[in-house]
């Protein structure tokens, strides 16, 4: 079976195709600047030459047509006919209180994700044009929908409450949602398989350190807490938002400042994080060159990003109770060895005893970087968000066609 | 829906309609009535931006995509390609019928020609045309990236089928509140406004208190932004004095006589923020100085 996996935004739309029997990428690719003239797609198969096409692509409908035309394209597609896609799955970054797993998409999952808008101003409308986009190219295909937030529905009243006026939370949802749950939920189990241990038996830290980033407390299998909120802007900080801070800071500033929602709102979302720190970049290698050669205000940036991850790790072994494991994964997670040094280093009262040379190791495996007789580990396992995709998918429709039977 | 947008005329409003519509990843097609003119407007529109930067309202990396969606055209006739095009040029009846009258000329029969006067009369711009059911008045209030309401203004033979497309327009993809007026002076928003400002002056000139004071008064009282004078200063004293001046010769009533002070304000070149000077004083960010 092979099962594309979208994931739309406001102007853009990635996408991979997977063959389901091996779990492999036959081929994957995105297109930008979508509502332009000068619309970009960028594509690439095994063993064919990548390609790049500037066109005119005015919406997602066309988008997605035009993504269909490359997947069939008679020297760099790689399917025969666009029926050969049996099932398409959508990334979608806010299920709300309702969606506590994968769905097929039908109607009622539509009016949901519509009625999340709210939520998720930025991603919901765009995801929904995807799947618009698919239903109008291939409308007998059966679409499945994965949410970000699916993964922590787990999480018991006393993580997801505000304390704040729960009017609030009954009039508009205020409460903490959590966001990378696919990711927190593939590491979890990858790392479970890697130990050879089950999952049911583990207390474990996932920390999904890329461009944003979020650690979870995932206890048997469960997440039972995580650091991102009803935005994804709480918790650690990352690379242009600034995480957890004071809230009377917000109105302070808008006042002291004269600043608009907005401008709030942009102020803590693009221009926080290590970028407003290290004055210097929002990228976690720039700034670690920038350290390395001895810049002050990088030093601190850096200093205060892997002490905000050891608070949560450390917070979170106290919520379960325990510690089995850490998973680092994601951009940084997986390829700063410094930064999970750092972190690790400063666990030795959970058990954590790191092995330099296992964390120096660069890999795209899973993989263990504290010692054998470390009592916790603390391991690297890439992340694969659109496998997780792919699968989910798979399962939900090999399932309606069983029970179709 | 609307994709490629044109904006006659790059003086305060023209670049402040420009620099939203960019920022919300539309392409704009700018013209001003010399090369001179418009580099400079583009170099007062990248100063805003850079403004914006320091107030944490875009990035590095925004700023140069919005840059980049603002084509600047020599001349109006570059701009046949669009399918709506705002005029923000000044407020003087017979310049504007030009321009609507080229407009209408290079633009294809379904394009939309708007006019973004405060004062004038959209029936008799529409007239200068020979499709007055596809122009229509969109009446932003400045500074148009911050503030989120346009005024939506019929004129006699504006089609609803254009009214539809423009309040489409702005309430989804500009995504700021829409409200219909019907052509009258000033509408709604110019109207309430120049008469809280004049009335304000006259205060100021009876000698009832002081213009920190009167500023205060409102700002705090009724929780506005700027009190009525620093407004004055920020719309431009010239034109609040043009705006007051078109409706006190339309109404014929005595209340919107401009005041005294403001005549002399203007005659003495002191126009607000743009000068450095208003009723108050100002740096070349627009900041107000203590």
């Amino acid at each position: 079976m092979n099962i594309l996996v979208l994931n739309a935004g406001s102007s853009s739309l990635k996408y991979q195709l997977y063959e389901m029997t091996g779990e492999k990428v036959l081929a994957k690719g995105h297109v930008e600047r979508i509502g332009m003239d000068s619309s970009i797609l960028n594509h690439e198969a095994e063993g064919r030459p990548e390609v790049r096409e500037v066109s005119e692509i005015l919406d997602h409908t066309a988008a997605v047509r035009k993504v269909l035309d490359m997947l069939t394209h008679r020297q760099f597609g790689v399917l025969e006919s666009a029926r050969d896609i049996h099932a398409v799955g959508h990334r979608i970054v806010h299920g709300g209180e309702t969606f506590k797993q994968s769905v097929l998409v039908d109607e009622s999952v539509k009016r949901e994700i519509r009625r999340l808008f709210d939520l998720a101003p930025l991603h919901n409308p765009a995801h929904m044009m995807g799947i618009a986009g698919v239903e109008a190219n291939l409308p007998e295909v059966p679409q499945a929908v994965v949410f970000d937030t699916a993964f922590h529905q787990t999480m018991p009243p006393t993580a997801y409450m505000y304390a704040i006026p729960t009017v609030l939370y009954r009039k508009h949802k205020i409460r903490r949602y959590g966001f990378h749950g696919t990711s927190h939920d593939y590491v979890s189990r990858r790392a479970a398989e890697f130990l050879g241990r089950p999952l049911e038996e583990l207390k474990m830290v996932t920390c999904h350190i890329g461009n944003g980033a979020s650690c979870a407390a995932v206890m048997h299998g469960r997440s039972v807490d995580t650091s991102m909120g009803m935005t994804p802007l709480e918790g650690l900080m990352m690379g242009t938002r600034s995480g957890d801070l004071d809230p009377a800071i917000v109105p302070f500033i808008i006042n002291k400042e004269d600043l608009t929602l907005n401008e709030a709102n942009s102020m803590l979302n693009k221009h926080s994080g290590l970028l407003a720190v290290s004055g210097i970049s929002s990228d976690m290698r720039e700034v670690v060159q920038a350290m390395q050669e001895g810049h002050e205000a990088a030093k601190l940036a850096f200093e205060m990003y892997a002490y905000r991850i050891r608070k949560y790790i450390g917070a979170y072994a106290a919520a379960m109770d325990g510690l089995d494991a850490i998973v680092f994964t994601a951009g940084i997670g997986e390829n700063s060895d410094l930064l999970r040094k750092r972190v690790c280093e400063g666990l030795t009262f959970f058990g954590i005893r790191l092995d330099e040379e296992r964390n120096a190791l660069r890999s795209k495996e899973p993989r263990l970087i504290t010692t054998d007789d470390s009592k916790a580990a603390a391991l690297v396992v890439p992340t694969n968000e659109e496998l997780l995709i792919a699968r989910d998918t798979y399962r939900l429709v090999t399932g309606m066609q069983a029970s179709q039977h | 829906m609307f994709r490629k947008i044109g904006v006659v005329g790059m003086g305060t409003m023209g670049q402040s309609i420009a620099e939203m519509l960019a920022a919300k990843g539309l392409d704009v097609y700018v013209t001003e009535i010399s090369a001179e003119r418009l580099g400079q407007a583009m170099d007062m529109l990248e100063a805003s931006l850079d403004r914006q930067i320091e107030r944490w309202a875009i990035t590095q990396a925004e700023k140069k995509l919005i840059l980049n969606r603002i084509h600047r055209e020599v001349s109006v006739v570059n701009l046949s390609e669009c399918d709506l095009v705002i005029e923000t040029i000044v407020e003087d009846l017979d310049s504007k019928k030009a321009v609507f009258e080229e407009l209408d000329r290079i633009l294809s029969p379904d394009a939309v020609i708007a006019s973004n006067t405060s004062t004038l009369s959209i029936t008799e711009l529409a007239g200068a045309t020979k499709r007055p059911e596809r122009v229509i008045g969109m009446h932003f209030v400045y500074p148009a990236f911050r503030v989120d309401v346009v005024e939506i203004v019929r004129g006699l033979q504006t089609s609803d089928e254009t009214y539809g497309r423009t309040k489409d327009f702005i309430d989804t993809l500009l995504a700021k509140r829409s409200v219909m007026v019907y052509e009258s002076p000033g509408y709604v928003t110019t109207r309430l406004i120049c008469l809280l400002i004049n009335e304000a002056l006259h205060v100021l000139e009876e000698g009832v208190a002081s213009a920190e004071d009167i500023d205060s008064a409102m700002r705090v009282g009724y929780r506005f932004q700027h009190g009525p004078l620093e407004m004055a200063d920020r719309f431009g004293l010239d034109s609040v004095l043009a705006a007051l001046e078109r409706m006190f010769r339309e109404f014929g009533e005595l209340k919107y006589r401009p005041s005294i002070l403001l005549k002399k304000k203007v005659r003495a070149g002191q126009l607000g923020v743009k000068t450095g000077v208003g009723f108050f004083a100002y740096n070349k960010d627009g900041e107000r100085l203590p």
